[in-house]
């Protein structure tokens, strides 16, 4: 806790008041002297009082999709098992509430203030009542990638802002921007469709395929009952047959850019969609995922984190800005910018512009 | 050269801050009324101001015009001509011209208040107008518009505060109310309990600009507080007659703030007549308003320093500068003084009420000692011969001096057998008849009634001392009046006009000596309880303050080490508080946390039993046997150990669904 400036001044205007009371004999210039002495006094104790409980919250509040996000596209249930309250994609808009845990009584002032993927943001308050006080700003169109909080600082001080308190808080990733993605569905040939509308879909294998609700006919031994009572209705496991479809995709370890990494990862993120949502799996780097949230995150970090690590198994698609990855075997090979690759090699060129 | 320039300041967007300051330039405009009598200039100002800021909130990003600072400075100069006009001429008459000029200036110049610096500039400007209110301000409500100013400052500052870290006017009001209870509190319990310093006066208090209503002739005749002459209306006598005594009321004449007690004397006569005190030399010299020292006598060879008055005069009186004396500089606004023969100094006109000046005088050393010590002069300088005639009193009244003053030995000793005399055998009086024709007043109070007021002792006690050769005269003025030593000032009323002695003592000058009965002979320099803890003090006679003081200070050097154990302590303990309250970092909290948190706590509550610290959830739950309680420990079970907290709505609904059971 440190005095501000404004302290010094108030200290200073007492003094020149009791020198001035001392020199012309009016004591009424000692009453206000002392009362501005006891003022500070009184700032500090009140600044020591305030500084006490107070912790930083961060989280996304809402989010604002913009045209052609992946959100529009995406039915319910898929978009039920995403990140709360929604999921973020580029160019979406999001609200950033920054609240102030209070784990007493009501106080006050506290702001807070700190880098927001890369941007400066505050929030501030005369009151922090008894539990939390939050405040959500907007925070416009967001990019690809991990949005970190970093060098956040809570503040607190008295209200006459004579005594200011200052502490650090650590870094944190508040949310992770997903890459957009459409169905490229129109854009594969028909065979390959026909293909993957006889891919397996779920039967009664042995790896558990996930939970729908009760049909009649159901055997009652797949009632899954914990997931019945949360849901207070009867829910089965579903097992998926064997010889599932698996689509395995091999990105770029090291795109030359930011904005041919975007592609690669929106282009991986489509083929993964196009695989799951026909009942597929989807092998990225060290991820095997039925998920598509858990490969969008995994994206999401790309070129960082474990979707770039190599599967060892061999690819079905190929996405990439080194012509020398191409995999001949691959269904699929996705070539993103400019560079020159072989003209007997099978692939499709793409710039950086989304929609493809 | 590199130019000069104070850092840009913020423009100050809040409008609660700029309230503030128009209500501390309001309660200080209102002080002035109150104490000031001046109504015109302040409610015009008052209006004019509240336009200002509207214009100045209004207008607050745009850019300054040119012509509109030229127009405010106009106006500025424009106040000046007036205050200028004012306190000369007595235009507009004259009350408080400086006061209203400071108001003037607030009123323009918030028109253009832009910067956080405008505003403060205007609250010390406002507060500057409350200086001038307090010079004039002589009861306790005036602690009520120091509080409010400075409430309006508080406000200012938590206003523009909020402004900058952009949150709302919004405050917990109650730790906010006691904080600023507690400073009003412990603000006006220093300013009662811990004595006020008094610096050396650098100068008498400037208050009124002087005016230029100058002396018309000769010096006119000073009117009298204790003697109305018949056929005199006004009073205006250059004598004092013992025949005659006027009614004296507890109306107050005059206030006074002083750091030392002291008889405020006016007039002195020298040449008594039948019973008729009247000054001898009516030459004077005239002077400025302001008087140096150097235009003065030097100090006497042994005072005490000196201390400042001012007066502040509540109904008419004569126009005489009534203070302690010897002085040591003075300032009254009016245009020239006089100075008669015997120090007093004399205004043109009558003193009116809100009419304030102030003095300096020296703290005379009136201890036994020096006065004892005095040696007498061989010759003793009388240029009117009037000072040592004592041929108005009887031979009796000189054989009862000579039968006092029988085993004295020097002239300190002889001045208090004979005052001494006077206080003990005789009695002080207002209900005195009048003196029957033909006697003589001294005579009949000291052998026939025996009783008097402050002339009767006085006159006998001066012509007394004249009869043995010591050099006296009758001094008239008032007495110190009811001091009030938390607001440092005397509150002087019509019964403290008084009468007493002044002796020629060679060293020290005159010396008032007051043979008035109830009184002490020599007059006190110091007040018993300078400052209030004093007056506290005295009702609690069983605390003794510098007992323990006195004891440490016996063990003479080592008494440093109780204080020095003291303060360590306190450093250590202060030292170890704020290590304990060092700032760690803190980790952001998940969505959930705190409300899962918050709601295991209340859980814990109800249930009467909270968990033991080295109790984990789990056997706290088994312990207690509660069903619903096992969703919840596995929440905060999956929160603390796997960091996975439940979202918010959902220990809400473990929220509800514990209440409803």
């Amino acid at each position: 806790m440190r005095p501000t400036w404004r302290a010094y001044g108030a200290l200073a205007l007492a003094a020149i008041l009791f020198w001035y009371g001392a020199t012309s004999a009016v004591p009424w210039l000692f009453l206000l002297a002392w009362c501005l002495v006891a003022l500070v006094v009184a700032t500090a104790v009140y600044a020591a009082w305030n500084r006490a409980g107070l912790s930083l919250h961060l989280r996304v509040a809402r989010t604002s999709p913009a045209p052609g996000s992946p959100v529009e596209d995406l039915p319910q249930s898929v978009l039920r098992a995403g990140p709360a309250p929604a999921p973020v994609f580029e160019g979406d808009g999001f609200g950033l509430e920054i609240g102030i845990v209070n784990a007493r009584g009501p106080r006050g002032p506290a702001w807070a203030v700190g880098q927001l993927g890369g941007r400066e943001t505050w929030a501030g308050t005369g009151l922090v009542p008894a539990g939390r006080w939050a405040e959500v700003k907007e925070m416009g169109a967001a990019s690809r990638g991990a949005v970190g909080a970093r060098g956040w600082r809570i503040f607190s001080s008295d209200p006459l802002a004579f005594f200011r308190d200052v502490r650090p808080v650590s870094d944190a990733t508040v949310l992770l921007v997903l890459p957009r993605f459409k169905s490229l569905a129109d854009r594969i040939p028909p065979r390959e469709l026909e293909a993957a509308t006889a891919a397996p879909r779920a039967g009664s294998g042995n790896e558990l395929f996930g939970i729908r609700e009760y049909r009649p006919g159901d055997s009652l031994r797949r009632i899954h009952w914990r997931s019945s009572a949360r849901r207070g209705e009867l829910v089965v496991r579903e097992y998926e047959p064997p010889g599932m479809r698996t689509v395995t995709i091999l990105v770029d370890p090291a795109p030359p850019s930011i904005g041919v990494a975007d592609q690669i990862a929106r282009i991986a993120a489509s083929e993964a969609w196009d695989c799951i949502r026909e009942g597929g799996r989807v092998a990225l780097g060290a991820l095997t995922s039925r998920d598509i949230w858990e490969v969008l995150e995994s994206l999401a970090r790309y070129p960082d984190g474990d979707a770039v690590e190599s599967s060892g198994r061999d690819c079905t698609v190929v996405v990439t800005a080194d012509p020398d990855l191409f995999d001949p075997a691959a269904r699929r090979n996705w070539l993103v910018g400019d560079t020159p690759a072989r003209e007997d090699a099978d692939f499709r060129r793409v710039g950086t512009a989304w929609p493809l | 050269m590199r130019r000069l320039r104070l850092p840009r300041s913020r423009i100050e967007h809040s409008l609660a801050a700029r309230v503030c300051v128009l209500c501390g330039f309001g309660v200080a405009v209102i002080a002035i009324v109150v104490y000031g009598s001046d109504y015109v200039i302040p409610v015009v100002g008052v209006i004019a101001a509240t336009a200002g800021h509207i214009v100045s909130f209004r207008q607050r990003n745009q850019r300054r015009e040119f012509w509109t600072q030229v127009l405010l400075a106009g106006l500025i100069f424009g106040a000046l001509f007036y205050v200028i006009a004012d306190s000369t001429l007595a235009v507009f008459g004259g009350v408080l011209p400086q006061a209203n000029f400071a108001i003037l200036l607030v009123a323009i110049t918030s028109f253009d208040l832009k910067s956080r610096r405008n505003c403060y500039s205007s609250l010390w400007i406002s507060l500057a107008i409350l200086y001038l209110a307090a010079v004039y301000a002589w009861d306790y409500a005036f602690v009520l518009f120091a509080a409010g100013w400075l409430l309006c400052l508080a406000g200012f500052w938590m206003a523009s505060h909020l402004r900058q870290i952009e949150a709302a006017i919004k405050a917990p009001v109650r730790p906010v109310g006691f904080m600023l209870a507690g400073a009003l509190v412990v603000g006006l319990a220093g300013f009662i309990a811990i004595p006020q310093p008094s610096g050396i006066p650098i100068s008498p208090l400037v208050i009124s600009l002087p005016n230029f209503t100058a002396f018309r002739g000769d010096m006119e005749s000073a009117a009298l507080p204790l003697v109305q002459i018949a056929g005199d209306a006004a009073g205006a006598t250059p004598s004092v007659d013992l025949h005659f005594r006027g009614r004296l009321g507890d109306a107050p004449v005059m206030y006074v703030r002083t750091g030392a007690p002291a008889y405020w004397r006016g007039l002195v006569f020298d040449t008594y007549r039948d019973g008729v005190w009247t000054a001898a030399d009516h030459s004077y010299r005239q002077t400025e308003p302001y008087v140096p020292p150097r235009l003065l006598p030097p100090p006497p060879e042994q005072n005490l320093g000196t201390f400042v008055q001012t007066f502040r005069v509540l109904r008419p009186l004569p126009g005489v500068i009534n203070a302690a004396y010897p002085i040591q500089s003075l300032y009254a606004p009016v245009a020239a003084l006089r100075e008669d023969a015997y120090g007093t100094f004399h205004t043109p006109q009558q003193l009116t009420p809100g009419q304030t000046y102030s003095v300096v005088s020296y703290i005379p050393n009136l201890s036994p000692q020096s006065l004892r010590a005095a040696e007498p002069e061989a010759v003793f300088r009388d240029p009117n011969a009037v000072e040592l005639d004592g041929g108005a009193l009887s031979p009796r009244a000189r054989a009862l001096a000579r039968q006092v003053v029988a085993s004295t030995t020097n002239e300190y000793d002889t001045v208090m057998a004979l005052n001494a005399h006077l206080q003990g055998n005789f009695r002080y009086t207002l209900d005195l008849p009048p003196v029957p024709a033909g006697r003589d007043p001294v005579d009949w109070f000291l052998f026939d009634v025996k009783t008097g007021y402050c002339e009767q002792f006085a006159t006998a006690e001066t012509l007394m001392l004249r009869s043995l050769s010591i050099p006296a005269r009758l001094a008239t003025g008032y007495s110190t009046g009811d001091y009030d030593p938390v607001l440092n000032q005397a509150v002087v009323r019509e019964r403290d006009a008084h009468a007493w002695v002044e002796v020629w003592f060679p060293g020290h000058g005159w010396v008032p000596v007051d043979p008035t009965p109830g009184v002490p002979a020599v007059a006190a320099t110091q007040f018993a309880n300078h400052w209030a803890a004093g007056g506290v003090a005295r009702l609690l006679p069983h605390l003794t303050i510098g007992a323990p003081m006195a004891a440490v200070g016996s063990l003479g050097i080592l008494g440093a080490i109780p204080p020095a154990i003291a303060v360590a302590v306190l450093v250590v303990l202060a030292i170890a508080w704020l290590r304990r309250r060092a700032a760690r970092p803190l980790r952001v909290t998940q969505p959930g946390e705190s409300e899962l948190l918050r709601l295991y706590e209340r859980v814990q509550r109800k249930m009467r039993r909270r968990r033991a610290p080295p109790e984990t959830p789990r056997e706290y739950q088994d312990a207690m046997d509660y069903e619903l309680l096992m969703e919840l420990t596995a929440a905060v079970n999956e929160g603390v150990y796997a960091d996975r907290w439940p979202r918010p709505e959902r220990v809400r609904e473990i929220a509800e669904r514990l209440s409803s059971r």
